[in-house]
């Protein structure tokens, strides 16, 4: 027990004497929530679309009408009118514009009589959020201005679906919490535990314990908990951080205190046994950084933490069964936004126990306690 | 006499592919003896350490350390030794008390032992006013003398010290000799050491072992290898050329019992070289050579080395030096 203390206190004194280290562990994560909450939920604003009417009826003037009702209010386009269908194209390709509405000369007439009303929608599609964004809006505006009159009552024989949400709403923002402490908890048993060891082989250091009586579960099983204790407090400060940030009542994390600090604290264990197996015979922090980049992408972007895992392709969805951070994602989220109890977990925590059991085992048995 | 034996080593070998850094070596090592390793970086070494430090597997052959076999039984073998490698290892980011209170923990000191011990260790290696600062601000030397100080905390029965005052300068390397002179006077420990500085090995060992391209090529004390060379001066001669008629000249003299020649440089293995100096300018100037330097001192390791191997262990060092540095380079290939 001395030994393995020893370890322990040997590790968390360096990482205290290194406050780079510590402050980069506690302000990616959240450098990481702020720039994806905002990238990804932000809304659509101000994409060019060039406009060329080349017809004068009401119905042309309706669609541009409704046109015109987005561009004020949701400020999804800015409209540039022009009266050149080939420079308004050619604007689309130069990149002025993300898309060109041309409305021919009979569009209004055809539209009246029933002969096959067209309109020319020319998209930038290599950015493909835009251009669908763009599709569907000007085809709502299309199909709108065909209404010519508000119905005073629903149809009778039209189906009302009523829905109802059984959890509180959780906007995007919310949503991504969960992801942002898994992060943490990657970067932490990345720049921990296995790594530690890493930069001693490097450094050439190892040596001065490998010469000692500790044994092989002392040098793992040391290093995985001193880098379990950094993670879990950085973890947890990142948590409270983000349920500040993104408005998450901080009652509810109290609330679930108990089953929250479980599941943190299993899937710690559980990236740090990985790291273990994966980094315990590398001798150069470089390979580290190379496996880091990839290691995040396979892990973390197959969790659900970002977008539904029913969203995978089959062969992503089996990668998912056996991806940890999967199943941290599912048990975290369950218990910020469902309100669930440590019972409706206990699949997501069985499987993380069973994984770091299996991971610690085959760290400690594939550690090389010689040069 | 087994129980007198600290180290007992049986054609033991280590390869790395096609390499053999150390082939078939054997030796003994008396319980309290002070013995040396001398060779050229590259001779075979650290890995002959590392394996009596349980650090790497012997390829062939077995050793013995404060009788455990290292390959059988590494963990008792860690136990019972206290090793110092080539590489400065102690902690940067932990202050000197800290490296050595960690360290005793390894070994399962309890708390008011270590402290005793260390506060010895540190008065010893005249570290005490420096002891809770950070490694990072020590120099070289005292960052020398604290891993010294540190393997010693648990009492090791065998102390393993490899190349200790490699990259120290002189001022230094005169500090950690007289520290480890101390400790052959105050404790029975048994102490191997390498080193490629003749000096270090003349001023310190009771034996040493010549080793070159991992072989043994002799074993002794100081005295009794320098007395296994012929005549007790050398006389090295610089001239401006080595001629026929100087080395054949040279060779008949009466006094001169072996001659080795590199280039422009004769270094002639006489007796009584002060005295027999001026004869052998006279005979070099008689074959029509012109004596450009000249130079008499008596036999060291040195010449050991030179007279077994032919060549010069310094001559190594700066041949190898441009390829490898630091130690051990082979073995971290092999890893």
């Amino acid at each position: 027990m001395v030994r393995l203390l020893a370890v322990i206190d040997r590790d968390l004194k360096k990482f205290r004497r290194n406050p780079v280290v510590l402050a980069m562990s506690v302000l990616m994560p959240i450098i990481y929530l702020v720039i994806l909450g905002n990238s990804f939920q932000g809304k659509l604003t101000g994409l060019p679309v060039a406009v060329v009417n080349h017809d004068s009826g009401p119905q042309a003037r309706r669609v541009i009408e409704n046109l015109r009702a987005v561009a004020a209010g949701p400020e999804t386009f800015s409209l540039s009118f022009m009266s050149d269908r080939k420079e308004a194209v050619q604007g689309v390709q130069g990149g002025r514009f993300k898309a060109a509405l041309i409305i021919p000369p009979d569009y209004s007439r055809r539209a009246t009589v029933g002969g096959r009303p067209e309109l020319g929608l020319f998209l930038d599609n290599t950015d493909g959020i835009s251009s669908e964004n763009i599709r569907g809006l000007i085809s709502a505006a299309v199909r709108a201005a065909r209404n010519d009159y508000v119905p005073i009552r629903d149809p009778r024989d039209e189906t009302t679906l009523r829905d109802i949400d059984l959890y509180p709403k959780v906007d995007y923002y919310q949503s991504l919490v969960p992801g942002v402490v898994i992060m943490a908890i990657f970067l932490g048993a990345l720049t921990t535990g296995a790594f530690n060891l890493v930069m001693d082989r490097f450094l050439g250091i190892d040596e001065s314990y490998l010469l000692t009586p500790l044994s092989k579960s002392h040098i793992v099983t040391g290093l995985i908990i001193s880098g379990l204790m950094i993670t879990t407090a950085i973890s947890f400060f990142i948590f409270a951080v983000s349920m500040v940030i993104t408005g998450i009542p901080l009652s509810r994390g109290v609330e679930k205190f108990i089953p929250l600090s479980i599941v943190i604290i299993l899937t710690t264990l559980c990236l740090l046994s990985l790291m273990f197996v994966i980094l315990g015979r590398i001798g150069h922090p470089r390979v580290v950084g190379i496996l880091s980049g990839f290691l995040n992408v396979i892990l973390f972007f197959p969790s659900g933490a970002v977008y539904p895992v029913a969203s995978f392709p089959a062969w992503l969805r089996l990668f998912a069964r056996i991806n940890p951070e999967a199943y941290a994602v599912d048990a975290l989220k369950s218990l910020l936004f469902k309100n669930a109890a440590l019972v409706n977990v206990a699949g997501d925590i069985a499987f993380l126990f069973c994984f770091t059991a299996a991971t610690l085992t085959i760290a400690i048995l594939v550690f090389k306690r010689t040069l | 006499m087994e129980r007198n034996r600290a180290i007992s080593v049986n054609g033991i070998s280590k390869r790395f592919g096609k390499v053999a850094a150390v082939d078939n070596v054997s030796f003994d090592v008396s319980e309290g003896e002070f013995f040396g390793f001398l060779g050229p970086n590259g001779a075979g070494k650290t890995t002959l350490i590392r394996m009596l430090t349980t650090l790497l597997r012997p390829s062939s052959g077995s050793a013995v350390v404060a009788c455990c076999d290292v390959a059988r039984d590494p963990a008792a073998v860690r136990r019972e030794i206290g090793v110092v490698p080539q590489a400065m290892t102690s902690d940067l980011d932990l202050t000197g008390y800290e490296n050595m209170d960690i360290y005793g923990r390894f070994y399962g000191l309890h708390s008011r032992e270590r402290g005793e011990r260390i506060s010895h260790l540190l008065e010893m290696v005249g570290l005490t006013g420096r002891g809770h600062d950070l490694v990072a601000t020590y120099s070289g030397g005292m960052r020398r003398r604290l891993e010294i100080a540190r393997v010693l905390v648990h009492r090791p029965k065998i102390l393993f010290l490899d190349e200790p005052t490699i990259g120290l300068d002189p001022q230094s390397r005169h500090v950690v000799w007289d520290f480890l002179g101390k400790l052959i006077g105050e404790d029975s420990m048994t102490i191997f050491l390498t080193t490629h500085y003749m000096e270090e090995a003349e001023t310190l060992c009771s034996r040493v072992a010549i080793i070159d391209t991992g072989k043994i090529i002799a074993l002794g004390s100081p005295d009794e290898l320098k007395a296994g060379i012929p005549g007790n001066d050398i006389i090295t001669l610089t001239v401006t050329e080595v001629t026929q008629a100087i080395s054949g000249r040279l060779g008949e003299l009466p006094f001169v019992h072996k001659m080795v020649i590199e280039e422009t440089t004769l270094r002639a293995y006489v007796d009584y070289g002060a005295r027999n100096l001026p004869a052998l300018m006279d005979e070099v100037r008689h074959a029509g050579g012109t004596v450009l330097s000249a130079t008499v001192h008596e036999q060291s390791l040195e010449d050991v080395f030179i007279h077994y191997t032919g060549k010069s262990i310094r001559d190594e060092e700066a041949k190898k030096v441009s390829f490898f540095i630091g130690a051990g380079i082979p073995q971290k290939l092999g890893r």
